[in-house]
């Protein structure tokens, strides 16, 4: 980093500690630092804006009841009116998820769910709450989800090793997706933007070409932010998809 | 006097409540015929947000089956068999999500009404 010039997009993901705890290993790092800080945020500002709980909704409030509608009407969609004992636990997912990536979007700001180990925890909770959920309330009956009906047995050995195989992928591909979504835009982003300053390096004809990455670096920002809004979307939208399997086994 | 005029601010107050009552009604019939629809999941996916969800599927069912075969595998000591049978499990698993996930899209987005699809399965000419 001796060289200003130098264009370093992963540099952003760098994970450093911010006090540690002994020679274990533990620390309180900057991601925890983000973490913290997005639930702060999200505790306050729901607390906040719904400690009136006027009938008539001021902005705040408007926008509380808003989210929770939002979350609401996905989790009856596709779960069905028993998912909504899972509701709770989508609304903070969902929050949480929204949060920390809008968090990423302001500059100098760490981006926690641009690492695959935060967002494979987050699956991995969400399927050990459907795998125990759907034990608990089916029995024997959950391992349905991996006998689809109306198949003759003798295709069986087939087709449940292809549904476990399927039924397994799901954490993987939920947590790569938003963890991939989210640390393409980044060094995308950053690759841009850094292009201006390499391009502005070469005098005045440089700073005249520098103006297409500067375009390109403007429509990426507006594109990340839908992106960071949408894979939180696509985050809770799974989720209640895998609890309503969790609720109704059979396909 | 004093009466008459309490009674016709009551018979209005009483006019507005059945009103409002109504209004309820109407909202929340609604509201339930809403809940009552098919998975409206993914209708206002962006068409990347789609492309991500498909190519994730299907990446992830082959990368879970190649891996668990290699890890049988080793425990086993029958390497490489079962990876490659895992494998093209996992590539069955990778379509079957796929299809499965353009199911849900094709569902929560169904083709406007009145719009040419094609010949179905069933109108071939004999």
């Amino acid at each position: 980093m001796a060289d200003p010039n130098k264009v370093d997009p992963i540099h952003q993901f760098l994970i450093s500690d911010i006090v540690s705890f002994g020679d274990g290993g533990f620390a309180f790092t900057n991601s925890s630092l983000f973490m913290v800080l997005t639930v702060g945020l999200i505790l306050t500002y729901l607390l906040v804006s719904t400690s009136r709980r006027a009938i008539v909704p001021n902005r705040a409030q408007l926008v509380s009841e808003m989210l929770y509608e939002f979350v609401a009407n996905m989790v009856r969609s596709s779960a069905g009116t028993a998912g909504m004992k899972f509701f709770p636990f989508v609304f903070s997912l969902f929050m949480f998820v929204l949060v920390a990536n809008m968090f990423g979007m302001i500059p100098f700001f760490f981006t926690i769910t641009s690492h695959i180990i935060i967002t494979f925890a987050l699956a991995i909770l969400v399927f050990a709450v459907v795998i125990i959920y759907g034990f608990w309330k089916n029995g024997p009956k959950f391992l349905k989800l991996f006998v689809p009906s109306g198949v003759p047995a003798y295709v069986l050995p087939i087709v449940v090793p292809i549904e476990v195989v399927s039924f397994l992928s799901r954490p993987i591909s939920l947590s790569v997706r938003l963890f991939a979504n989210i640390l393409a835009g980044h060094i995308t982003l950053k690759v841009f933007a850094g292009f201006i300053v390499t391009l502005g390096s070469l005098g005045f004809l440089g700073w005249l070409g520098a103006i297409l990455p500067l375009i390109m670096t403007v429509a990426i920002t507006a594109l990340e932010f839908l992106v960071a809004a949408l894979q939180a979307y696509v985050f809770a939208v799974l989720t209640s998809m895998y609890i309503n399997d969790a609720i109704h086994p059979s396909h | 006097m004093r009466d008459a005029g309490g009674d016709g601010e009551e018979e209005r107050v009483r006019q507005q409540s059945r009103a409002l009552q109504e209004k309820i009604a109407r909202a929340q019939g609604r509201h339930m015929a809403e809940a009552g629809d098919v998975p409206q999941v993914g209708r206002d996916m962006t068409g990347m947000g789609r492309a991500m969800r498909l190519g994730t599927e299907f990446i992830a069912a082959i990368l879970v089956g190649a891996v668990a075969g290699y890890l049988l595998d080793q425990w086993l000591k029958t390497s490489p068999w079962i990876m490659l049978v895992m494998l093209l499990v996992g590539f069955a698993a990778g379509v079957l999500n796929v299809v499965r996930a353009a199911d849900q899209m094709n569902r929560a987005s169904p083709p406007p009404p009145g719009s040419d699809l094609g010949p179905g399965n069933d109108d071939e000419e004999a």
